[in-house]
């Protein structure tokens, strides 16, 4: 069951996904200023809005798992957090290249860049830590915390910097500003770039989960071995 | 389209895509690895079990 | 009150270690010279080069000397079971967790001043133009990375690697709190009045505290049961 919607999501974020490519490559236009590169933001931008969303969510799974003790939230923290930071770091390598055409440079120290970086670093940290610890309790209630520290982090990395200056344009889509600031066809291919984009993410952590569950199982089995 | 900017454009999808994809493949990697693990296991507990029935039993109830 | 009695009375057990053995002292204060020293041969600064880049120097030498001092922070007490006796005593998670945070705050508070003598011979930085503000961006920058120093000590004080985890993990979340303290100490060299920006950083400075020493007390039963 849980298989077949597996295979479905990716069938259909394929599926999306191909009429998303056709679309950015042959019918939208040039954008007047930027030319090609902007085509960048279609995946730039719904990247890193996957990514927050990941931690956002493994943070409640986190907070989750400390109340409740089930190593469901735990397994799926961890599986959410690995795919965020990689969709993490599609945001942070497509946005460099873009940048690199249209400021200039590689790299600066925006405030969105720098929450972007510190974000990649503390869950790198996140993944490294379950990895060197094996007890599977210990493991959950520990990377549980730390997600729980690094969030918070996270939150003041963003709100500390961006009271500074910053480089990054502003917010485009119209929830934030109401409008007018980016032209409604190519709006609304950020969102339907960006649903593939979660229904990316969605499977590839659905997959994950059930490496975490296989994982967990073979851990039991090997207990019930070891006891016999 | 203009030419430099669709060098980087290029490059900034390959990108996006071989960061995926290499993801994709060490979660392949991994799942066949746990699969292959959980066989053995399994066998392990399998020849255990026909060995000394009598002791798994009494570990069920 | 009681617990806050408590807390005081775990640092000053550390202190008293400390004091007898000064394993951390020492190893953090050698190793904070002899980057300090280092990095004036690296780029043998000028006046005005050293005014730019002397707060930035001195917070990342405190951020290594710190997690020197971290790691010894709870690994001192696995010998002998220490750890478990503390635990099941009747001092309390938060309470353990702050008094090593104390003990780490006094014991990195002295290898900086250690590092600011250095400093001002190798450097000739005046750093003591302004001695009120900086010992208050010195004291509350400090606690801020003793806190999350004292409670990832105590997170993988059980790892593997335990010597390696601790950095990897402790800097990345300290990055807001060393930006806050560079951009005041920068200021503070350069004699420049402390303008709404470094009160901004300040503020930074002050949140980053309150909100860690909240979680790491909120959190402290999680982090220390074994």
């Amino acid at each position: 069951m849980r298989d077949k919607f597996v295979v479905a999501l990716a069938v259909a974020a394929g599926v999306l996904l191909a009429f998303n490519l056709y679309r950015i490559f042959l019918v939208l236009p040039d954008e007047a200023l930027q030319g090609a590169i902007y085509r960048i933001i279609f995946f730039h931008v719904p990247a890193a809005i996957t990514g927050m969303i990941g931690y956002f969510a493994a943070l409640l799974l986190s907070l989750a798992y400390l109340s409740f003790g089930n190593f469901r939230y735990d397994s799926l923290a961890a599986s959410v957090v690995e795919v965020s930071v990689v969709f993490s770091v599609v945001n942070i390598v497509t946005g460099s290249i873009w940048a690199r055409v249209i400021w200039g440079i590689w790299w600066t120290w925006d405030y969105r860049l720098t929450s972007a970086l510190v974000c990649v670093l503390i869950f790198s940290g996140y993944l490294m830590l379950r990895r060197a610890i094996d007890e599977p309790t210990q493991r959950a209630r520990l990377s549980a915390a730390l997600c729980v520290f690094g969030c918070i982090d996270v939150v003041i990395v963003w709100k500390s910097i961006e009271w500074f200056r910053t480089q990054h344009p502003g917010p485009v889509l119209s929830i934030r500003t109401g409008g007018g600031r980016i032209d409604p066809a190519m709006e609304q291919m950020l969102y339907l770039n960006f649903a593939a984009i979660l229904m990316i993410a969605i499977a590839l952590v659905l997959i994950r989960t059930r490496q975490e569950a296989t994982a967990r199982e073979i851990d039991s089995l090997r207990r019930i071995a070891n006891a016999a | 389209m203009d030419a430099r900017n669709f060098t980087f454009m290029f490059y900034g999808f390959l990108a996006a895509w071989l960061i995926v994809l290499l993801y994709v493949i060490s979660l392949a990697r991994r799942g066949a690895r746990l699969n292959r693990e959980l066989e053995q296991v399994k066998q392990l507990i399998g020849a255990d079990r026909a060995s000394e029935p009598a002791r798994l039993e009494d570990r069920s109830r | 009150m009681k617990s806050l009695a408590q807390a005081l009375s775990v640092a000053r057990k550390d202190l008293a270690i400390e004091l007898r053995t000064k394993e951390s002292i020492n190893a953090a204060g050698a190793f904070a010279v002899v980057i300090l020293l280092l990095f004036s041969f690296a780029f043998d600064p000028g006046a005005d080069a050293t005014r730019e880049i002397g707060g930035g120097l001195l917070w990342l030498v405190f951020a290594f000397a710190g997690a020197l001092i971290f790691n010894r922070g709870f690994a001192r007490e696995l010998p002998n079971d220490c750890l478990d006796t503390l635990l099941s005593s009747a001092v309390s998670g938060a309470s353990l967790l702050l008094g090593k945070s104390f003990a780490n705050l006094l014991m990195l508070l002295a290898v900086e001043f250690l590092s600011l003598f250095v400093f001002g011979i190798f450097y000739d930085v005046r750093w003591w133009l302004r001695p009120l503000e900086l010992a208050a961006l010195c004291v509350l920058a400090t606690w801020g990375i003793s806190v999350i120093g004292a409670v990832f000590g105590a997170l993988t004080v059980n790892l593997r690697l335990r010597e390696l985890m601790l950095p990897v993990i402790i800097y990345p979340l300290l990055i807001p709190l060393l930006i806050a303290a560079i951009e005041i100490t920068n200021a503070l060299f350069s004699n420049r009045p402390l303008g709404s920006y470094e009160l901004l950083w300040g503020r930074v400075l002050l949140v980053f505290d309150i909100v860690f020493t909240a979680l790491a007390m909120a959190l402290a039963e999680t982090i220390l049961v074994n």
